[in-house]
């Protein structure tokens, strides 16, 4: 090989590596979501970009958090999973825990949860390596991202605005996840675009 | 498939299960606890609570700002009609990166203290019953559990009565609080980079800086943060967040290493380039060529003045001497030369070494904070006074003998071993002197501290390599004979000064009474080796006195206690300065004299300001004296609570502060915290 070659091998690899290997970096908001591809709690492959044209719903868990505990055993993360579907949008709950760690599940262990709560996503999506969870900077459970049917991101952020694990500040709260689903399906920009999420660590693979 | 779900929510339910006990009110894994400073608290004043959080070995509670993940602490009050309670306080935390996310956190024992008013008007015996839901996130690495305690405290109005255990515990935890810096930060972003400049004083000695911002989405928590110091102001840089752009105030605690940490809040401007890295132990492989030369060069130059030291020069002179009577060929002489140097450096190498693996160890080994404690004088009294005598005649060391045996083997050899004996003989009187610069030796990366210890002992040996290779020198030093004798007995005079100069600042350091004690154990061990003489005269060994009698002194210069600070502590500044407490305060007022007070701290930059302004100047001290003003200094640089209490009370939660106290007015006028000369002169006759 000549030198320009061994450049220009250097050069495909690092663009392979980029692609591959989403960084650590804030998604920006009003920016195109980054596409991703990962197996279902079936087993099925599902990518971001399929549902492109739908409002999709990002939602990062684990079944073993208290503050993921606050919204399921309320039943508001149900309720606002159906009220979303219901609405035309995508429900995508991620676990970016990684084995061995607070909350991971395999493909069984993510159906059992969905039984016990009685929840309905659009799909359950698993992400052991935590290569989407980084690549989004997802930094706790719960932490929603809202998508419009373009695939800009319009909202990140906590699922409300009362920083809690008590299930008695879900009333009167501000769920900014079906506010920005209303604007966007109104077509108004999106109020509150940014929140603070809160909840636990998502429980990644030691890096 | 209703059995399957029916068998799924059971093991659901037994999941559970041994999540329930963490769950329980109160529990064991981070115990609250909340305590009030005075049970009587005075009606129409405050009264400082603090809740007391105690965790469980592996668990950790949270910051204002949590971090990455994590919530605050938040408390739900029921208080008596009229009382109100205060914003809860957070003390600095610390970090806990987990898999690439920051949390801020305690993992130790920590408090939130708040100030509680209590309403004017209410007669003594009114009980007042307060009630608290605290609800906090306690997490180990793995697991958090939401937490909540109801908590009470039953006070009754009264006189506001301190105990001083109660006081003392208090002010632990207010010692803890951020203190607000005083001095306006400014911040800049660019690109995807974020820069915070904090006005700091370039004399205050950093060696660790976290900026914890309390602003949420501005900086990127997990990123690194890299300090840099430039002058009067110190930057930390890092990664931004998309909540950077339009942030028109940043808050936070600027946290420095010892625990101390500066409430701080930052507005848009300009942050230069430029500063010094603050740390190079972070960069100890890339160190600088500057800095390695001026280590060295600082070092070469500290040996070189030690030959001139009084302490040092009685033995080197000597050690010389026998080194330039050896001489007879130049090449021998040159061979002899480099030998000793081998001798001194390699010693001093040695020492360096030590050192540096006590610093390794994790002690806090340095030679200057040793020197603080007047125990380490009082044994260098001890050893300088011994040899002092030594040098006068009043006895003869057998071991210098033995080691005169190996040095007066004549050849390389002997130069060597009169190398590390000249070294080993000088080190200990090397201390008062070098001090310092062993103590910054101690904080250099290693490759820098040895580059030290190298320098300070080619620098000893410089004069001998000098009178090895220069043979016009040798021929010029004098013959031996039996006014080596008489010199040594004169050289007695400097080391007995040197004595003298180290029982005074045991004096300043432990009062009258340690200097006493190191006095007389100085005076007992003379006794001893004086007796040791009359022994070794008569022909008999010197240890079964001189032992003991060492002992006996050592034993007793180990009793000797620091003085406490205040009567050590010189105030700084104006001349004729007094330290400021209450007391002196209402002693100065009571004589009829007018007092200028002011509250300073060497992290103020403000302060720093003004003294170097409009304080520490001609006129004003001219000024001053005329009109027969005391000058009170508060120093609040470790924090002092009684000065933060004195602080509080005159509405004010940090430094500087500036008051006047004219004669016969019953309040103090408070001065603006930007002062002019003319301002403070013109108070004596405004």
């Amino acid at each position: 090989m000549t030198s320009s070659s061994w450049i220009g091998a250097g050069i495909a690899a690092v663009a392979i590596a980029a692609v591959a290997v989403p960084v650590a970096a804030q998604q920006r908001t009003g920016a195109f979501a980054r596409d991703f591809r990962l197996n279902d709690a079936q087993g099925q492959v599902v990518t971001l970009s399929q549902y492109r044209g739908r409002p999709v719903v990002l939602e990062w868990t684990n079944a073993d958090c208290p503050f993921v505990r606050k919204h399921y055993e309320s039943g508001n993360m149900q309720r606002t999973q159906a009220e979303a579907i219901r609405g035309g949008a995508v429900w995508l709950t991620i676990n970016s825990g990684a084995p061995g760690k607070q909350g991971h599940v395999d493909g069984a262990g993510a159906r059992a949860v969905m039984t016990r709560w009685n929840s309905a996503p659009t799909a359950y999506l698993l992400d052991p390596r935590g290569i989407v969870g980084r690549g989004y900077d997802a930094r706790t459970t719960p932490h929603l991202y809202v998508i419009d049917g373009t695939g800009r991101l319009v909202y990140q952020g906590g699922i409300d605005d009362r920083p809690t694990a008590n299930q008695a500040d879900i009333q009167g709260a501000r769920n900014h996840v079906l506010a920005a689903l209303e604007e966007v399906r109104a077509g108004r920009p999106v109020s509150v675009p940014e929140a603070r999420p809160y909840g636990c660590t998502v429980k990644y693979a030691d890096s | 498939m209703h059995l399957l779900a029916w068998i799924l929510r059971l093991l659901g339910v037994m999941a559970l299960v041994p999540a329930m006990p963490l769950a329980a009110q109160n529990t064991p894994n981070i115990r609250a606890e909340l305590v009030a400073e005075s049970m009587s608290p005075r009606a129409g004043a405050p009264v400082s609570l603090a809740f007391v959080m105690t965790p469980a070995s592996g668990w950790h509670g949270y910051w204002k700002n949590p971090g990455d993940a994590g919530i605050e602490t938040s408390v739900r009050w029921t208080l008596p009609p009229g009382v109100t309670a205060g914003p809860l306080g957070y003390q600095v935390p610390e970090r806990l990166l987990l898999a690439g996310l920051m949390q801020y956190v305690y993992e130790g024992a920590y408090a939130h203290p708040l100030d509680l008013q209590v309403p004017a008007g209410l007669a003594p015996g009114t009980r007042l019953p307060i009630r608290a839901d605290l609800d906090w996130l306690e997490c180990t690495r793995e697991v958090c559990v939401p937490a909540k305690a109801s908590l009470s405290i039953d006070l009754t109005v009264g006189d506001g009565q301190v105990d001083a255990s109660d006081r003392a515990r208090f002010d632990a935890i207010r010692a803890r609080l951020p203190r607000p810096l005083g001095a306006e930060a400014r911040f800049a972003a660019a690109g995807d980079r974020f820069r915070i400049a904090v006005p700091l004083p370039a004399s205050l000695s950093v060696s660790d800086a976290y900026f914890y911002p309390l602003t949420d989405g501005v900086i990127d928590y997990a990123a690194a943060q890299q300090v840099t110091r430039d002058g009067d102001r110190l930057v930390v840089e890092t990664a931004s967040r998309a909540g950077a752009a339009g942030v028109q105030t940043l808050d936070g605690v600027l946290a420095l290493d010892g625990g101390r940490g500066f409430s701080l809040s930052a507005r848009p401007g300009a942050v230069p380039s430029g500063g010094e890295p603050l740390s190079q132990v972070d960069a100890a492989g890339a160190m600088s060529a500057g800095l390695f030369l001026t280590a060295f060069g600082g070092a070469l130059l500290g040996g070189l003045l030690l030959n001139i030291m009084p302490c040092v020069f009685p033995i080197l002179s000597l050690k010389a001497l026998s080194l330039a009577r050896s001489g007879e060929s130049a090449a021998a002489a040159r061979r002899d030369a480099l030998a000793y140097t081998a001798g001194v450096v390699g010693v001093c190498l040695l020492l360096g070494g030590v050192l540096m693996a006590l610093r390794a160890g994790g002690a806090a080994a340095g030679w200057a904070f040793q020197l603080q404690d007047p125990r380490v004088m009082a044994v260098l009294l001890l050893v300088v006074l011994a040899v002092a005598l030594n040098l006068a005649g009043l006895f003869e060391l057998p071991a210098l003998a033995s080691g005169g045996r190996l040095a007066g083997q004549g050849g390389a050899g002997g130069a060597f071993w009169t190398g590390v004996l000249a070294a080993f003989v000088a080190t200990p009187c090397t201390g008062p002197f070098m001090g310092v610069a062993l103590g910054t030796a101690v904080l250099l990366p290693l490759p820098a501290a040895m580059a030290v210890f190298a320098g300070l002992g080619l620098g000893l040996a410089l004069p001998f390599l000098l009178i090895g290779f220069v043979p016009a020198l040798r021929h010029r030093l004098p013959r031996p004979g039996p006014w080596m004798g008489r010199l040594r007995r004169i050289l007695s005079v400097p080391m007995f000064l040197t004595a003298l100069a180290i029982a005074w600042i045991l004096g300043r350091q432990a009062g009258a009474d340690g200097m006493t004690i190191g006095l007389g154990a100085a005076l007992l061990l003379a006794l001893g080796l004086w007796w040791s003489g009359r022994r070794q005269v008569a022909g008999r060994g010197i240890w079964p006195v001189a032992m003991p009698a060492a002992l006996a002194a050592l034993v007793l210069a180990l009793l000797v206690q620091p003085a406490p600070r205040d009567a050590a502590s010189a105030a700084t500044g104006i001349a004729g300065a007094e330290p400021f407490s209450e007391a002196r305060l209402a002693a100065l007022r009571a004589e009829g004299r007018p007092v200028f007070a002011y509250f300073t701290a060497d992290w103020c930059i403000t302060c720093k300001v003004n003294e170097r302004t409009a304080i520490d100047r001609a006129e004003v001290a001219q000024a001053f004296r005329q009109g027969n003003v005391a000058v009170l200094v508060g120093d609040w640089t470790d924090g002092d609570p009684a000065l933060g209490r004195f602080l509080s009370a005159h509405g004010r939660s940090g430094v500087p502060l500036y008051l006047w106290y004219p004669v016969g007015s019953e309040a103090p006028e408070v001065l603006p915290q930007v002062l002019t000369p003319t301002r403070v002169a013109g108070l004596v006759n405004g």
